[in-house]
């Protein structure tokens, strides 16, 4: 004998509830092909010279390059900006390990960040004392229409927690 | 005594090979991160120490087996058992050693055993609420404690590994922005609720006489989730206070992100995308045909990866932009709503129809029995053990009268009435390999309980 009870409702639920799940997944890809679309590899790669301590008054570097600083040690990235083409518009972005935005360049024109040399500080955000501990990456991204199309080169380096 | 009446066959059935699978490619894979935490990742080599007391139990699993070899087949199984109890009991400990480096080490163990302490009394009553929801025939503590711990200490450390590969190799390679989050959504999608749903598939698995239903698989599922809740919440509160403490305000901001994730999100997060998986699994458990029910498993597993990727991808767009506090305030509870809400509602209406099936069927078993004249239900214990208020009653009666020998004698009692009727309602439905036998067993228990109740 067969129990009564009728599993067709559970059971298209659930085929619906795949079904929705599918659609959303679906609408995931298109967002990823909207902000990271293919077919935008240029060949180019931007050069990032180093990490250098920064001096915020000067607006210069100020030291040896270094992968590690202190919450306290104000530092910026020097990127070869004359190795892109001049026309190329071009940004560089810092985030903290909370991939918050803290720093940037651009977007400019190659050509002209490298004629004034342009250099990719860190901004101590206004509430903040110091930088927060944790990895620091930069991206550098080239844009084509007023949009982001293609990471050019990306580099870490890290801030210290207090002793 | 259930699954050996019902499974006393030298061989076993299919699922227990396709268990064994499972639990080797899972171990496998936990062996590969183990060596990863140490080698390359955050774990330093002296965790190794702290991990002797499972090598101890490892070692007292391999002694086990190896007796197990040996045993007449009789008592074969019984080593084996201890063996696999063992070998889990070893696996959890040194991956709770390894997780206490990987999630914590930023704030240090004071700061970490606070921030767990905090999210106990949380989780549990998360459990409880679960239990109450679960109110025909609730799952053995013993059962839902596994998953917990699974979720917090197996699945934490499986998702890891695979999170931090797919960023190595895909995010980190996207233009920062949506595209990332969307990245990074699949790779939290996919491999943390894989990591969950392999817990509820080994219980389906291997625990089918404690898996009975929609009902089961929403409760098992949702135990999972609470269980990775809580060390993803201890993992986040310790990153938090270390990153904010020397600015003063790490206190401040691990209490935020405890309230997001054990007040706001402990039912609107892991415990509601897990429970989408359990419910496919446990509408699976009463489906006939194989086909349909590796559809509505793999329906189960979509819906979780979906409602998990649309809040991490579609999280940060909703509150871009916004810089009055108390508006960004209104929208983050908001968000929950409407993001992770429609899934939480789907999820009680299939937990709503779970039950109302199970309540039919129940009371009909119950009814059946009693009227059979086995004396292992009685005709007035029906609407008694339908209730659960009216269960509870009965066994306050018993406390109050027996002392608490009696309130266990008793809740036994009822555990295996409501057992017997969800077998019979099995057997019914042709849904166990061998259940004549099963019910026997489980009638002449009833009854030996009844007498010790008496």
């Amino acid at each position: 004998m067969r129990s009564p009870e009728d599993f067709r409702p559970l059971y298209w639920t659930m085929l619906g509830l795949g079904a929705v799940a599918l659609l959303i997944l679906a609408l995931g890809v298109l967002t990823l092909l909207r902000f990271a679309p293919l077919g935008q590899h240029t060949g180019y790669h931007a050069q990032v010279d180093g990490v250098f301590p920064y001096n915020a008054r000067s607006g210069q570097v100020d030291g040896p390059p270094s992968t590690h600083f202190r919450r306290d040690q104000p530092f910026a990235a020097q990127v070869e900006w004359d190795r892109l083409p001049a026309g190329m518009v071009v940004s560089a972005r810092w985030y903290d390990s909370l991939d918050s935005e803290v720093g940037s360049v651009g977007p400019a024109p190659a050509g002209q960040l490298a004629d004034r040399r342009a250099l990719v500080p860190v901004v101590t955000p206004a509430d903040l004392h110091a930088n927060l501990p944790g990895s620091y990456t930069l991206k550098i991204v080239r844009y084509s229409g007023g949009q982001p199309v293609e990471l050019l080169d990306s580099e870490s380096v890290v801030v210290l927690h207090d002793p | 005594m259930i699954l050996t009446s019902a499974y006393r066959r030298r061989w076993r059935p299919t699922r227990f090979w396709l268990a064994s699978l499972l639990g080797l490619a899972v171990f496998l894979a936990l062996v590969v991160s183990s060596i990863a935490s140490l080698a390359i990742g955050p774990v330093p080599l002296r965790a190794t120490i702290f991990g002797l007391p499972a090598v101890g139990f490892v070692l007292a699993a391999t002694v086990f087996f190896l007796r197990a070899l040996h045993d007449h087949p009789t008592v074969r199984g019984r080593d084996l058992t201890r063996a696999g109890v063992l070998l889990l009991v070893g696996v959890f400990l040194w991956l709770l050693v390894l997780d206490a480096f990987t999630f914590t080490h930023a704030a240090g163990p004071g700061v970490a055993a606070a921030c767990a302490a905090a999210c106990v009394p949380t989780t549990a009553v998360g459990l409880l609420v679960l239990r109450r929801l679960d109110r025909n025939e609730k799952e053995p503590w013993r059962l839902v404690l596994v998953a917990t711990a699974w979720g917090a200490i197996v699945s934490t450390s499986l998702a890891f590994w695979g999170e931090t590969v797919w960023d190595a190799l895909f995010t980190a390679n996207l233009l920062p922005g949506p595209g990332a989050d969307a990245s990074t959504a699949y790779s939290a999608g996919i491999f943390e609720e894989v990591a969950k749903g392999v817990a509820v598939l080994l219980l389906y698995l291997v625990m089918r006489d404690e898996f009975d239903d929609v009902v089961d698989g929403i409760v098992y599922g949702a135990a999972v989730g609470f269980g990775f809740n809580f060390m993803e919440s201890v993992g986040y509160m310790t990153h938090l206070y270390a990153l904010f403490a020397p600015e003063g305000t790490g206190t401040t901001n691990a209490i935020g992100m405890w309230y997001w994730r054990q007040v706001i999100g402990l039912f609107f997060g892991h415990a509601a995308y897990t429970a989408l998986i359990g419910a496919g699994i446990g509408v699976a458990r009463q489906l006939p045909r194989v086909g349909q029910r590796v559809m509505v498993i793999a329906c189960g597993f979509l819906a979780a990866i979906a409602a998990h990727f649309a809040w991490d991808a579609w999280q940060a767009v909703s509150l871009a932009g916004i810089r009055n506090t108390l508006t960004l305030i209104l929208l983050a509870h908001a968000r929950y709503l409407f993001m992770v809400g429609p899934f939480v509602a789907i999820l009680l209406l299939l937990l709503a129809m779970g039950l109302q099936l199970e309540g039919v069927a129940l009371r009909r078993h119950l009814r059946e029995e009693a009227e059979s004249g086995s004396g292992a239900v009685r005709p007035a214990e029906v609407e008694v053990l339908m209730s659960p208020r009216r269960r509870f009653h009965v066994r306050m009666s018993a406390l109050a009268g027996g002392g608490v020998g009696a309130y266990l004698r008793e809740s036994r009692l009822q555990t295996a009435q409501l057992h017997l009727a969800m077998e019979r309602w099995h057997r019914e439905r042709q849904e166990l390999a061998d259940p004549m036998a099963a019910e026997d067993v489980l009638r002449a228990q009833v009854l030996a309980l009844r007498t010790a109740a008496a």
